[in-house]
């Protein structure tokens, strides 16, 4: 609180509170007088205050366990018993049958839960799941090359600049809690298309990802350079080593009130407005998220069960994981962390698979038992998925290429079925034969579980209606619970 | 509506039997069961896969062929009748999609329809292809129609001026401009709001045409020149004045770089620097301080290099001028050469039509535009113009970049500039005599790779490894000897565009895939926009030259129109037409049309001198209004369409951190030489930048004006990137507003802003030596004017309780002394005032 208990000086109070009032009144009037073309109208209270759903939704809320660099589906979920034997190879039905250079998988596959999930012996954690598990085992998307593959994941589009999954997730749903940013992105990587993948391109800016985790370098250059891959603070800007905090209250209190006062005079002032929020919101959010980002304060336990301590492989991603839920469990909307490495195996990728699952398997498990025990799976939607799979064949005898014809991802919680596996690729799992399912058809099913639907989720822009999957995309009715 | 459709098909198709006969023209009881197959089998699915590209509403009929209604299918398009009711096989719908024919499979690029789906539609076709449609949509079906009406539509026709209205109060208008606003405000029952304080006019004007403050003595002076020889004269005199300055160049040569989607780094995934890009920066710079009539400023940027030059001087900035083309961003890990230039090509044509002539020409690259009269043969006669030009954008292959380009060197001047290193001359003969080794390993390696395709044993073997080290080897050696000169030293080199000796013509390439190539069409304008009187295109030229003198030419019915809108809208808030960036058919179209044209043309005929047309603005009446609020003209016209007030604006990022190093006194107003990219960053790939402890954190830690700030695509300056700087990606003619708490955040917390407070509080302590004459000093700088009583009391207090300390005795806040901290804090929140970031 301010210490000023005058009114006569403080005339600012009451009447930022009533004009504050009537702004939002303007809000209103401006969402009403703009053409109904977007889909979702700006309702009082600004552009992040929560808002309808265009049907019930599954899921309030998305964490996106990103696996940069397009993980084997073929060594972890897509068993392929004909990849393994001489015979099989010959006579599978793909296209690559006979290919001299298809590579069995040096790992062996269980089925998994009452479901009888396969998933193979790398992910010993997450096979205890298996029954919240929802594998889409018949993913395709355009291009076999990392950055277009990866922006088209997150955008829908590697041709154009376009809002992410994210943002187009923020826009529709609204935050929840109106301390924190609605959007939050972890170490995403800087390659690949960088900001484009939690861009807003032409959404407003409320809508793009905070991202936390300072400026990163890339794997690649991190391992030659040898340097940490993730320096320096998680958020710029929040720590004031000038001012105590009550210090800095009271400087707010000065600028709010110079605020006001010019509110006052100007009748109406959207933008002072705004302002006197976003110094409140700011101000609330360097208080929270750092709270938030300390997990200083988890139990033994709790760490243990994320795999966090010194050393650990699990170290890294175990916090994003924690992370991942104390943000959710805080009300951010849409959380994606990215997996540390790169699941980019061209070489060696018996033991290089090995200790990319070793780094997030025992993660990932934790997350899901996590929300699992509070209650929040059923509304929270949780992803994993990389921007393709690899080729059934070898490449550089040890390792697998890129595939976009055929991979797999999975879902849990929020609205999706359980042990099911959707979809299927050819016999040697090079290209998705049964139901295949594309990057706009999952993008469509996403929203469809967030309440969405994804032809009537639209932004004006440039005098055209965008949406996230352009033209195309279906729901997959199947996936949903 | 489908939904019930089907409902009714359910209940109603068992019964149906088949009707061969073909309804009639006017049948009015069309067999209820056919209808519901219809409805439900058919509809549907032209409308989810068709309507698209073959219906009214789409606003586009592909091939000349509509699905949207019953005559419409049945006429077909150019190709023949899509529908022949009771023969599938005749009509071409059904060939179509069950992918009969390799060249008509549809939908385009989609796998194919369900089985299902075309059994539904061959049984709908065989049973008389029912279909209820009767169109009362109507779309050009053709080109001719389309290109018919595009004749027609406002912004393709040439712009006529127009005398100026009759208004009823003659003492308000000081130019024609706002006798065609008044008279519009006035048609509405509007009255324009009464003119501004002459404080808020000094503070407008400064920003508009400088993008700075006024100083307390400008204002000081302003307001004696109005009281003495009245406002007019005193806004006369100002803007002389703020139009001389070189100031005015880098505000308004900032505008034209967020158009020319300027930036120092090649963006998308690679994302390498552009360590010499910072010369056309400059170049646009000066080239608006000195006021290059508009029609030559784009002929040199477009063609540059074909004009003709009397010095070596003149030549250089020719040549730098065509750096507008080479700019943009590049896919530079795209592998496969022909693919990456034809992306090249394809974003100088966007680039140049959004940014020049408000058209997206660029989206008749797969298929014709589908609202603009543009045809993919437009588009591909543009493509053959800068298919015959080579882009020198200057990067070299390395592991993080699959693609090299070169350099134009510019002549040798005596005070020439080039930043970047130079090395010993014998370091540059050991790097001949390296990359000479590298091209001869190279060789052998070709020779290698011949004989083992012929099957035969290579004379010596080489694995991937070998390759991809000569390559990595070899780019960094070339790239740097470009930039050398046989002693070693830095010679000045530049980014641009020259004529290839061999123009071509470039084929048409099907849905724009580069490995469908169909017929060469000629090099062109586009037909929507073609005049008589529109410069040929030479047979041995690139046509580059022609495209700029057929953009300029007084004829051309869109550049000076765009041109004279984005002048209006970064001085009025808002263009005319508000989507600044699109004058087609999907833009907004003007809320002053005659004025528009009237602007056009008097820009044509005075000279297309940019600080004229400035001036002619920000003398109307029109730009003198206040921009108070006014209930009744807010109910009528909320957005200000009509003009009835000046809007507030927030200032650019730039002018927020140009406005707090002028308020703390320590703006530099020199230009610094190149800019940290060129200096400091040179060949690092951005996203290793991080890495780097010589670089600012900001990437700022300059006091020069921001219009000097690193613009590396995907990692800008921190105070640029919050505060909504253009995307140095796409051409922007109107930034967004956004009012984020990352915003606040960096007002509140970051080093740079407190360093400004701190020298803002320093240069009070120095100036005044009283709490109140402080205070007064401190708002005239930072927000233009004097506080009010009320802001004095609470500001004193403040001060007396800034510290927990101070606070703690609060009582006694008047007696105790103010320390320095305080009036840091104190200045800091000036500087984070909304009002601070806001124009009146």
């Amino acid at each position: 609180m301010s210490p000023f208990h005058d009114d006569s000086l403080r005339p600012s109070r009451r009447a930022a509170l009533k004009s504050l009032a009537s702004g939002f009144g303007y809000l209103a009037f401006a969402a009403l007088a703009q053409r109904p073309t977007t889909g979702i109208a700006s309702p009082a209270g600004g552009p992040l205050a929560a808002k309808e759903t265009h049907f019930p939704a599954r899921a309030k809320r998305v964490i996106f366990l990103c696996m940069n660099g397009g993980p084997s589906h073929v060594d972890l979920f897509d068993y392929k018993p004909k990849l393994n034997d001489a015979e099989g190879r010959r006579t599978a039905d793909s296209p690559l049958k006979g290919n001299a250079a298809l590579m069995p998988s040096p790992f062996r596959f269980a089925r998994h839960g009452q479901s009888g999930q396969w998933i193979s012996e790398l992910m010993p954690e997450l096979a205890k799941q298996a029954d919240d598990l929802c594998f889409v085992k018949s993913m395709h998307t355009d291009l076999p090359n990392h950055a277009q593959a990866f922006l088209q994941m997150h955008t829908g589009s590697f041709q154009f600049t376009r809002p992410s999954l994210g943002s187009w997730s923020l826009y529709g749903l609204g935050s929840a809690n109106q301390n924190l940013p609605g959007f939050v992105t972890i170490n995403p990587p800087t390659d690949n298309g960088g900001a484009r993948n939690y861009g807003n391109a032409f959404l407003p800016a409320v809508y793009q990802a905070t991202k936390i985790g300072a400026n990163q370098t890339p794997g690649f250059y991190a391992a030659i350079l040898g340097v940490d891959q993730e320096p320096g603070p998680p958020l710029r800007n929040v720590d004031n080593e000038w001012m105590t905090k009550q210090e800095q209250r009271r400087q707010l209190d000065f600028l709010r009130d110079l605020d006001s006062l010019k509110l006052e005079r100007d009748e109406r002032n959207p933008e002072v407005e705004g302002a006197i929020e976003s110094f409140e919101l700011a101000f609330r959010m360097q208080d929270e998220l750092p709270a938030l980002l300390d997990l200083s304060g988890e139990s033994q336990t709790t760490l243990d069960d994320y795999g966090i301590g010194p050393d650990l492989p699990t170290a890294r991603f175990g916090r994003q994981c924690l992370l991942a839920r104390r943000l959710a469990e805080s009300g951010v909307r849409f959380i994606e962390i990215t997996a540390p490495g790169s699941w980019d195996h061209h070489f060696q990728i018996d033991s290089a698979l090995k200790s990319s699952c070793q780094a997030t398997d025992l993660p990932v498990a934790a997350l899901l038992r996590d929300l699992k025990q509070r209650g929040m799976l059923e509304e929270t939607l949780v992803i994993w998925a990389g921007e393709f799979g690899r080729t059934p064949y070898a490449q550089s005898g040890t390792g697998r290429d890129h595939n976009n014809k055929g991979y797999t991802l999975w879902m849990a919680g929020g609205g999706v079925r359980g042990g099911l596996s959707y979809g299927s690729t050819d016999e040697l799992g090079y290209q998705a034969v049964e139901n295949p399912v594309h990057i706009h058809d999952w993008h469509a099913t996403i929203l469809h579980l967030l309440g969405f639907d994804h032809e009537r989720l639209t932004f004006e822009y440039a005098g055209r209606d965008y949406r996230l999957t352009d033209v195309h995309g279906r729901v997959v009715t199947d996936l949903v619970a | 509506m489908f939904r019930l459709a089907s409902a009714f098909a359910l209940t109603a198709f068992v019964a149906a039997a088949p009707a061969m006969a073909e309804e009639g023209a006017n049948a009015d009881a069309p067999n209820a069961a056919e209808v519901a197959f219809f409805e439900s089998k058919i509809r549907p699915v032209l409308v989810k896969h068709c309507y698209e590209c073959h219906s009214a509403e789409a606003g586009v009929a592909e091939g000349g062929l509509r699905l949207d209604d019953r005559s419409a299918i049945r006429a077909g398009g150019t190709r023949g009748p899509a529908v022949i009711p009771g023969r599938p096989e005749a009509g071409l719908l059904l060939t179509a999609i069950a992918h009969a024919d390799r060249d008509l499979a549809m939908p385009p690029d989609q796998p194919q329809l369900p089985k299902e789906v075309i059994a539904d539609f061959r049984r709908w076709i065989e049973r008389g292809a029912h279909d209820p449609r009767d169109g009362a949509a109507t779309v050009a079906s053709d080109r001719e129609t389309l290109l018919a009406q595009a004749k027609n539509f406002w912004a393709y026709r040439r712009p006529v001026a127009s005398p100026p209205p009759a208004v009823a109060d003659e003492t308000w208008p000081r130019d024609d401009v706002d006798r065609f606003v008044l008279a519009r405000l006035t048609e509405q029952g509007l009255a324009p709001s009464p003119d501004a304080s002459p404080e808020t006019l000094v503070r407008r004007l400064h920003f508009d045409l400088i993008g700075l403050p006024p100083s307390p003595e400008a204002i000081d002076s302003f307001l004696a020149e109005a009281s003495a020889k009245g406002i007019d004269a005193a806004i006369a005199a100002e803007a002389d004045r703020l139009l001389a300055s070189p100031a005015f160049g880098e505000r308004w040569g900032r505008h034209w770089l967020d158009v020319a989607r300027f930036g120092e780094s090649s963006g998308k995934e690679a994302n390498i620097p552009f360590p010499y890009a910072w010369r056309y920066r400059d170049y646009v710079i000066d080239s608006v301080a000195d006021d290059v009539p508009y029609d030559r400023f784009l002929t040199e940027q477009i063609a540059g290099d074909l004009l003709p030059y009397e010095s070596n001087r003149e030549r250089a900035r020719l040549l730098v001028a065509t750096g507008f083309l080479a700019v943009g961003t590049k896919n530079l890990s795209e592998s496969n050469e022909t693919q990456f230039h034809a992306d090249l090509v394809d974003e100088q044509i966007d680039s140049l039509s959004r940014a020049l002539i408000g058209s997206s020409i660029a989206c008749a690259r797969c298929h014709d535009h589908k609202f603009d009269p543009f045809s993919m043969k437009d588009y591909y006669a543009l493509a053959g113009v800068f298919e015959s030009s080579k882009t020198y954008f200057g990067t070299f292959v390395s592991p993080a970049s699959q693609q090299g380009g070169e350099l134009i060197r510019l002549p040798r001047l005596d005070d020439e500039v080039a930043l970047h290193p130079s090395v010993t001359a014998k370091r540059y003969a050991e790097m001949k005599e390296q990359l000479a080794a590298l091209e001869a390993e190279r060789a052998e390696m070709d020779e290698a790779q011949k004989e083992f395709l012929a099957g035969r044993k290579p004379k010596k073997e080489f694995t991937l490894t070998d390759a991809l080290r000569n390559i990595w080897q070899t780019g960094p050696l070339v790239g740097k000897l470009q930039t050398i000169d046989e002693q070693g030293r830095a010679v000045p080199v530049a980014m641009g565009v020259l004529d290839d000796p061999a123009p071509t013509e470039s084929p048409l390439f099907a849905r724009g895939e580069i490995a469908r190539p169909g017929d060469p069409v000629p090099r062109g304008y586009p037909e929507a926009l073609r005049f008589d009187s529109a410069p040929p295109i030479p047979q041995d030229a690139s046509g580059r030259l022609q495209l700029a003198q057929w953009l300029t030419h007084p004829e051309h019915p869109l550049t000076a129109r765009v041109f004279v809108n984005r002048v209006w809208s970064h001085l009025f808030g808002e263009g005319l037409v508000r989507t600044v960036d699109d004058f087609g058919r999907t833009g907004e179209g003007p809320s002053h049309p005659e004025l528009l044209d009237t602007l056009a043309v008097d820009f044509a005929k005075e000279g297309q001198s940019l600080k004229r047309l400035v001036r002619r603005l920000v003398l109307t009446r029109t730009y003198r209004q206040a921009s108070i609020f006014d209930g009744n003209a807010f109910h009528a016209d909320p957005d200000n369409r009509f003009l009835w007030r000046m809007p507030k604006r927030r200032l650019e990022a730039e002018a927020i951190r140009d406005a707090m190093l002028a308020v703390s006194g320590e703006l530099d107003l020199d230009r610094p030489q190149g800019s940290l990219v060129a200096k400091k960053v040179l060949d690092k790939p951005i996203s290793l930048i991080g890495l780097d402890k010589a670089l600012p954190e900001d990437l700022d830690g300059s006091t020069t004006r921001s219009v000097y700030l690193p613009v590396i695509r995907d990692r800008l300056p921190d105070v640029l990137e919050l505060f909504d700087f253009a995307e140095p990606a796409l051409v922007t003619g109107k930034r967004d507003t956004t009012n984020v708490p990352v915003q606040a955040l960096y007002l509140m917390n970051s080093p740079f802003v407190r360093q400004r407070a701190e020298a803002f509080a320093r240069r009070l302590a120095k100036a005044a030596n009283n709490r109140e004459a402080r205070i007064e000093l401190a708002f005239r700088l930072s927000l233009g004017r004097l506080p009010e009583p009320h802001e004095i009391e609470r500001a004193s207090a403040y001060l007396a309780s800034a510290s927990d300390a101070d606070a703690a005795e609060s009582s006694t806040a008047d007696s105790v002394a103010v320390d320095e901290e305080g009036w840091n804090r104190f200045c800091q929140a000036l500087l984070s005032t909304a009002e601070f970031r806001q124009l009146d």
